[in-house]
């Protein structure tokens, strides 16, 4: 009796033990095609590589691949990345990019379709939200990356700041209009002003007006912030023959009215990159900011911040032309993933490239609120589980939508890296005192000119042509009466 | 008999005086060199502190000084996501063997110079011009060739620009120590038989041995100290900590102080370690520059 | 005697195959690449623009100094980061030395901790000050809160001027304990007899200072700050990682601008002509320091 009943637990231990190892040795084992492979990819923060370690077991589950992501800062990221391009060569397989720096890097990638051809990948183009299939796709004609970050500036506030009858009651005695969300510059600079220094939340703190970024760093945070108002003013990046209007009245309008407002910004503006005053927004110590979508996700986390269901989103603010409002939300500069020219292992990072690509691993990297990636398919959009992942994720998402069709893409020209950053140095220059707005916007087309002189004038126009032409599609093109004009 | 009481009380209050001046001297004395080391050390001990802090004691406010309790959860981060690990040895490994290649290459040199002057006064002068040459007028050249030769993101590149760069210190100290070995003991070894390089590496380096160990850490000092050609010539698998401590810096160094912290209390700790090594020689080595590369 | 002389006389080649190794690491790594710099500050290799390029002679140096608002404000940056660390760390370092000189007990590990900091790494000793001036979980903003300096958020890179000051803190704090151990070298090379003489002569602490002191340690205090002078020139990584350059470009310094045009905007021409220039400045610093100094003793006699 007793032999037996070892015999029969041996023998079910046994079992068992095989079960669980055969489960333990995966059984999607025989389906992994690319099993044991690994691909590099470069991207330019800790947080994307963050994103791609969410969908990396799912990567491995299906494909048996692994991804080894190289982190170059901001800072150095495109001009490292281009001077190993440059140079003919490139150790990495899966190369993230903005997409305004297009023109700069297209050449060194590879174009889907024949991929799309000979794998049967399937990438739901259709699926893309339209500005941005129309940015961050095609280079010379041919498609050669698919989308990763969708970034549009829209604004958030703090309800409460708003809402509170007292700061009604004191900005109408004060200003002679009602205290809402903004709709223009005057009515931002107004607020910033009214509600700095003390505790609009009824606390006894001493808050901040605004939040905002003002390092010039990468492609330059302070010049976002100050387009969304030249644009507004009619501004244009060039004219048709190339000559710079980033030094017309309208460009010195923005400037002024930015470096008025300084003292409003909380301490420590002048470094703050894109993360910084989204802090200050979700801790409820700014009532206003517009930057980056995924500050909305930060909004609604329940891990850091203070403002969930408190938080109202909408358009970014322009100006009164003529009796019409004219908004010019900066579209910039959004991420996108393509693969190497040079890799040696093309066909397996362009099935890696499908897999992070659809909609249900792309909506799992643009929901979670530490990637600060940004939603870019349409089913991000209408997704029932993002639109109900926090309070007030719909109107987040909507307020997205509704920005689309004003939006002001990038100068996507060769050199726009360089472009934008001079001009992002210049604006700080000002704004922290360092010079005059006119000097600064002087010296800084004095910069875009030797630029273009470098690069070959020639080249530059005809490539600004195309994009002057789009954008005048869209409804933008430089108006030098705006900036007098506008309320 | 009235004057000799008189002096005696006159130098008993002077002594009093005296001794009281003293104390309040070497009062004064501790005290500026408590300070000293407040202000010095301070930063160190916030660094430390804050790499074992949590959330709540980082962003608390009134701040906390010390964690409670203290985690190394940050070092495990450090190692595992960012890969700590990697670059640690990184550096570790060329650090060590620039600093061996130096001695090796500049110890023959410092001995031609002492013994037989060779180059006379030019090779000294040349040595220390190179001394003053600042990085930022290598780096292009440089950064230039190594591409060509496939030799960036790799230890060889390092090792070569690093052991280089600090040959004319390494000369220059070693140098002094030859120097200062009697020439009697050398050429009894090469009566004897031996060729010069033997009596060279038998005789004398056994005997200056000491002198050649501070020249040794503080080359492995330099080079793990060392930053421009670091950031250039480095890639993902040769990135040394120097390099690492840079990718805390998008975001506010807030978002990422836990790693950041933790980075600079392993990056300083060589400094320590060989400051408490060689607190003897310190004045000698250090103040020659021994440390910059 | 003879024996040796024998043996010196034997082998000629010795001499010269002794210190081959690094000669030849030194031309190939130094001397060639710098001849090779020069070649390219001549041309305009851009490699923004592509790989072809053209010889432009002396262009890129004419706009380096009579053109570039960029590169010179950098120097004039240099210039002011320079001036006041190098004179507070002169004093300091003069006081932490005479403070070290008058203690005998545990002289050998106070002297090592105070040096620590001049042996991390300024990018090391950058971070930790990056994190100590954080506006808002900072050690310093915290503490100036508590103890009722500061009542709200203290930015210390808000202005040029405070950025400038936080830089020259960071520095004084780095590379102090440098002056101060070359400083006690000099202090304890000078003998003890001529103190005590003095003492017996009726000096009182301060004049032996003045006339001891000071004039033995002239030779000692001349080499450190030309030292330091030099470092200086080099500032780099501290700026890198503390400021960035930043607010704008107030903390630019002629290194780290000369890094950018050569490795962000890829202008590796330009950025040649520029260390070019700077090395040109460092030697007219350095002459000019060294003239100063040899009329300072011609006049002392």
């Amino acid at each position: 009796m007793k032999r037996f009943t070892l015999l029969a637990s041996m023998a079910v231990a046994l079992v068992g033990l095989a079960v669980v190892g055969g489960l333990w040795v995966s059984p999607a084992g025989a389906q992994r095609p690319y099993e044991g492979q690994t691909i590099r990819a470069v991207v330019n923060a800790e947080y994307v590589k963050y994103s791609l370690s969410l969908i990396e077991k799912d990567l491995y589950d299906k494909l048996g691949v692994k991804i080894e992501t190289e982190v170059i800062p901001l800072d150095a990221f495109v001009p490292k990345t281009l001077l190993e391009f440059n140079s003919g060569a490139s150790p990495w397989d899966l190369v993230m990019f903005g997409p305004s720096n297009m023109p700069d890097y297209g050449r060194h990638f590879e174009p889907l379709d024949p991929w799309i051809e000979k794998l049967k990948l399937e990438f739901y183009m259709d699926d893309i939200a339209d500005v941005y299939k129309k940015l961050m796709l095609r280079w010379a004609g041919k498609i050669v990356s698919m989308p990763y970050d969708g970034d549009v500036h829209i604004m958030f506030w703090n309800k409460t700041a708003f809402e509170r009858a007292d700061n009604k009651k004191k900005f109408k005695a004060k200003y002679g209009y009602d205290l809402a969300p903004p709709k223009t510059w005057r009515q931002w600079d107004d607020q910033s002003e009214f509600f700095n220094g003390w505790g609009w939340d009824g606390s006894d703190r001493k808050l901040f007006g605004a939040g905002a970024s003002y390092k010039p760093s990468a492609s330059g945070f302070s010049y976002h912030w100050w387009r969304a108002r030249f644009f507004a003013y009619g501004g244009q990046y060039f004219d048709a023959n190339m000559k710079p209007l980033i030094n017309t009245a309208a460009a010195l309008r923005a400037l002024e009215e930015m470096v008025k407002t300084m003292p409003y910004y909380p301490p420590g503006v002048l470094l703050f990159e894109s993360e910084e005053p989204k802090t200050m927004l979700i801790k409820g110590e700014v009532p206003l900011l517009y930057s980056w979508t995924s500050t909305g996700k930060r909004v609604g986390n329940p891990a850091e911040s203070l403002i969930i269901g408190k938080a109202g989103f909408g358009l970014v603010p322009g100006a009164e032309i003529d009796g019409k409002l004219v908004h010019r939300p900066s579209m910039t500069p959004g991420r996108a993933m393509a693969v190497s020219k040079y890799s040696k292992k093309k066909e397996v990072t362009m099935k890696v490239l499908e897999f992070i690509s659809l909609p249900d691993q792309s909506l799992k990297i643009v929901m979670d609120p530490k990637t600060i990636m940004d939603p870019w398919r349409v089913t991000h959009f209408r997704s029932e589980k993002f639109r109900k992942s926090f309070p007030g994720a719909d109107e987040y998402l909507d307020a997205i939508e509704k920005t689309f069709p004003h939006v002001v893409p990038d100068p996507v020209i060769p050199g726009a890296d360089e472009y934008q950053r001079k001009l992002s140095f210049e604006i700080t220059e000002a704004l922290a005192r360092r010079k005059a707005p006119k000097d600064a916007l002087e010296t800084a087309f004095g910069e875009w000119e030797k630029i273009t002189d470098r690069r070959g004038r020639d080249k530059q126009k005809a490539a600004w042509g195309e994009k002057l032409a789009e954008m005048k599609a869209l409804g933008i093109e430089y108006h030098p009466d705006w900036a007098a004009k506008a309320k | 008999m009235a004057i000799a009481i008189e002096r005696s009380r006159v130098s008993a209050r002077r002594r009093n005086r005296y001794r009281a001046r003293r104390w309040i001297g070497h009062a004064l004395t501790y005290l500026g060199l408590a300070a000293a080391l407040f202000f010095f050390l301070g930063p160190f001990f916030w660094i430390v502190t804050t790499s074992l802090k949590g959330n709540e004691d980082f962003f608390a406010y009134p701040p906390a000084w010390i964690p409670t309790p203290p985690s190394l959860a940050h070092y495990a981060a450090l190692f595992t996501r960012s890969s700590g690990a990697r670059y640690f040895t990184n550096s570790m490994v060329i650090s060590s063997l620039s600093m061996l290649a130096a001695l090796a290459v500049s110890l023959p040199t410092a001995y031609s110079i002492a013994r037989w002057r060779f180059g006379g006064g030019f090779l000294s002068v040349l040595l220390l011009v190179l001394r003053m040459l600042p990085a930022i007028a290598l780096i292009i050249p440089i950064y230039i060739m190594y591409k060509m030769f496939g030799l960036t993101n790799s230890y060889l590149g390092l090792v070569i620009i690093y052991t280089v760069v600090y040959i004319p210190f390494a000369v220059w100290l070693m140098v002094g120590f030859i120097r200062d070995f009697p020439i009697e003991i050398e050429e009894a070894a090469m009566i004897d038989g031996c060729s010069r390089l033997r009596a060279l590496v038998q005789v004398v380096v056994p005997i200056i041995a000491p002198g050649l160990a501070v020249v040794a850490l503080f080359a492995f000092i330099a080079t793990w100290n060392e930053f421009l050609f670091a950031v250039v010539l480095t890639g993902i698998e040769t990135k040394t900590m120097m390099v690492l401590v840079t990718s805390f810096t998008s975001g506010g160094t807030d978002a990422f102080y836990g790693e950041a912290s933790a980075s600079v209390v392993l990056g300083v700790l060589p400094a320590f370690a060989i400051a408490f090594i060689l607190q003897r020689y310190l004045v000698k080595g250090l103040a020659l520059g021994g440390t910059k590369g | 005697m003879q024996i040796g002389a024998f043996a010196l006389k034997r082998k000629q080649w010795e001499p010269f195959a002794f210190a081959s190794p690094s000669l030849v690491l030194i031309a190939l790594v130094i001397v060639f690449p710098l001849v090779y710099a020069f070649y390219l500050s001549l041309q305009n290799f851009d490699l923004s623009v592509g790989p072809e390029y053209e010889y432009v002679g002396g262009k890129n140096y004419v706009e380096a100094v009579f053109q570039d608002q960029r590169f010179l404000g950098s120097v004039w940056n240099t210039a002011i980061i320079i001036a006041p660390s190098l004179a507070i760390e002169l004093l300091l370092g003069l006081g932490l030395a005479l403070l070290l000189g008058r203690v005998i007990r545990g002289r050998p590990i106070i002297t090592a901790l105070l040096a620590i900091p001049a042996m991390v790494s300024p990018v090391m000793g950058g971070m930790a000050w990056r994190m100590l001036f954080g506006v808002k979980y900072g050690a310093i903003n915290n503490l100036g809160r508590q103890l009722g300096i500061l009542d709200v958020y203290f930015d210390w890179f808000g202005s040029s001027f405070i950025s400038i000051v936080a830089v020259v803190l960071v520095e004084i704090w780095h590379n102090t304990p440098f002056m101060m151990l070359v400083l006690l070298a000099g202090l304890q090379s000078i003998p003890q007899e001529l103190y005590d003489s003095a003492k017996v002569d009726g000096a009182t602490a301060w004049q032996s200072f003045w006339s001891i002191t000071l004039p033995l340690l002239k030779f000692t205090m001349a080499v450190g700050v030309m030292i330091r002078l030099i470092d200086l020139t080099k500032l780099f990584g501290l700026i890198f990682i503390l400021t960035f350059g930043g607010p704008g470009g107030a903390t630019e310094t002629v290194a780290f601008n000369t890094y950018l045009v050569g490795f962000k905007d890829f202008r590796m021409s330009y950025a040649s002509a520029l260390s070019y220039v700077i090395v040109g400045g460092v030697l007219v610093l350095t002459l000019a320091f060294l003239w100063v100094q040899r009329l300072r003793e011609a006049r002392a006699g």
